[in-house]
């Protein structure tokens, strides 16, 4: 009885109803919850607004909140600092990820124990991550002070969390212990896909170690290095809690990203058109970098 | 090609080196948590306690409500997830099998939702939720969670439902069923190790987070989250390291146990839509 109108999932340029009708749930909740707050924020950073109310009456529109923040110094320092932390972290975590993840690769006993132990991190919540690293960078009895001491290193210890340089120094550290796991999972997944018979074929044609990593390993490996690399990068430039939680953006706006920034006018200081305005810059900023880096459309990531 | 014992025991050296110093910070986080707090004010520091301290986790469970925490935690990572979850198993399902018009673009914004700075979206959401009064209430982070965790678990389980044959669907139509129910009878069952493994990635993205609940639940201290609680124990004048290490082991574990049995499913979550 339903052979005439049996649906034919075999044939996918099928058009059904049902297709439009599975979709629509997620329509309306992203509709309501990331396109209209998306649209809201667009808005908002186009008026002079101080705390967002939507059952106000709309403020007038105006470009003050870009023209401000162009010709703010905060702005171009909180540019500044989140560049460094981007080229400082995305490279540590790169080479950790990288390495550890050849290392496990190789066949050993209690391989998988090992890889397990190596990507750890990414199972520690970012908050807490910064419990660890507050305390092991505190400025009396923190393990750091006294291991650079003792390795004779520095004469004396360090205020890391009051000193500018040191301050950054302590969130790139964990941001790198955080983030560096995610390059050794990413790349052991990308190990697993290169045959076997490479690397036999290489040892018959008698090539070394080192050949058959930049021979074979790595080239294989870079489509997924590519979008990992940028992953990382966007993490990193959208980073909230690792940073405001070790150092508010502190000392000096040393370690104060766009993204902190961006927070701090908006909760701190209660002018949400401008942080509107910033926080759509640095989203202009993750798209044109996203774009530039995959040389396509975002819809690889 | 056999390695030699040279090259073995080098290889056993680098990894066992490398995997104790890349698990020292944890390490150290569960020998703070069971330090005498006198212990940790003595230099050179004592690497292995004398007399372990067991009770500071009675002691934290008595002085502060990490319980109310743990549950607030539990609660909007349930909350969130349930929703996610059943949007994304219709919009993965849609995505999979059908070809819908405007289909590809919706899939293709919610993976750049993926971009979305939580301190850009926290805004506007702020301004919403304010004006329903919703702030401060566990819906706000329920609600603002959610869009952390949609954009990846539409893209998990569309990826999940294409490894799943079509024919499973046909010949449970030819047998009478609608395709609806081919999908809630036969496809989400055998779907269930990946509807799992998705759920459970949504819980570790709700679990992290603290952007929101710090902006939408710092003044219902009865909600807060167990992110937003230790953190008020970090901010407190002088720190007990001690009960914040062990307050910070049980915050971690659920996510530590997910990351041990989730290993293997790990990858497909955080390439979900990679190789679109």
């Amino acid at each position: 009885m339903a052979g005439k109108r049996l649906l034919d999932l075999a044939r996918p340029s099928r058009q059904h109803w049902l297709g439009y009708l599975l979709l629509l749930p997620a329509v309306l909740l992203i509709g309501a919850i990331i396109v209209y707050p998306l649209f809201v924020s667009v808005d908002l950073s186009f008026q002079n607004v101080g705390i967002a109310r939507l059952d106000l009456p709309r403020r007038p529109f105006t470009t003050d909140n870009y023209a401000r923040l162009f010709a703010s110094p905060d702005f171009w320092n909180a540019c500044w600092v989140t560049l460094k932390l981007v080229v400082v972290v995305t490279t540590a975590c790169f080479l950790l990820g990288l390495g550890t993840a050849l290392l496990v690769n190789n066949r050993f006993r209690g391989r998988a124990i090992a890889r397990l132990f190596v990507a750890m991190p990414w199972a520690v919540p970012e908050v807490i991550a910064v419990v660890i690293f507050a305390w092991l960078f505190d400025s009396s009895f923190g393990l750091f002070n006294w291991l650079l001491i003792k390795l004779g290193l520095i004469d004396q210890t360090i205020a890391w969390f009051s000193e500018p340089g040191p301050a950054f120094a302590a969130v790139a550290t964990t941001m790198i212990w955080k983030g560096y796991p995610f390059v050794s999972i990413m790349t052991l997944a990308g190990l697993q896909s290169i045959p076997e018979d490479y690397y036999a074929a290489a040892r018959v044609d008698g090539a070394n170690a080192w050949q058959r990593l930049t021979n074979i390993t790595l080239p294989s490996l870079m489509p997924v290095l590519g979008v990992t690399i940028v992953l990382v990068m966007l993490w990193i430039f959208r980073d909230f809690s690792i940073i405001y939680v070790l150092t508010g953006g502190g000392p000096l706006k040393a370690t104060q990203t766009l993204s902190i920034m961006t927070y701090e006018q908006a909760f701190s200081f209660f002018k949400m058109g401008y942080a509107s305005a910033i926080g759509i810059i640095t989203l202009v900023i993750c798209i044109i970098a996203a774009k530039l880096l995959m040389g396509r459309a975002p819809e690889s990531l | 090609m056999r390695a030699t014992p040279l090259q073995t025991a080098l290889l056993y050296a680098a990894v066992i080196l490398t995997s104790a110093i890349l698990v020292f910070p944890i390490y150290w986080l569960v020998i703070t948590a069971l330090s005498q707090p006198d212990q940790l004010r003595q230099l050179p520091p004592s690497f292995w306690p004398s007399e372990p301290r067991w009770g500071v986790f009675k002691k934290i469970f008595e002085e502060r409500p990490i319980l109310l925490w743990l549950g607030n935690s539990a609660l909007a990572a349930i909350g969130a997830v349930t929703i996610s979850m059943v949007v994304s198993v219709l919009a993965g399902y849609s995505l999979s099998r059908f070809r819908v018009r405007g289909g590809q673009s919706l899939g293709l914004f919610i993976l750049t939702a993926k971009m979305l700075p939580a301190t850009l979206l926290v805004i506007p959401l702020f301004g919403i939720f304010r004006t329903v009064g919703l702030i401060g209430s566990m819906w706000s982070i329920i609600l603002a969670h959610a869009t952390l965790i949609i954009p990846f678990t539409t893209w998990m389980l569309k990826g999940y439902f294409d490894t799943i044959p079509r024919e499973l669907e046909q010949a449970a139509m030819v047998d009478g069923c609608s395709p609806l129910g081919a999908l809630f009878r036969v496809i989400l069952p055998v779907s269930a190790p990946g509807l799992a493994a998705t759920a459970l990635y949504g819980f570790v993205l709700s679990w992290s987070d603290y952007a929101y609940a710090r902006t939408f639940l710092t003044n219902a201290q009865q909600n807060w989250t167990a992110n937003l609680g230790i953190t008020t124990m970090k901010g407190e004048y002088v720190s007990n390291w001690s009960d914040i290490s062990a307050a910070s082991i049980l915050i971690a574990l659920p996510v530590l146990l997910i990351y041990l049995f989730l290993e293997r499913y790990l990858v497909g979550g955080l390439t979900a839509g990679s190789d679109k």
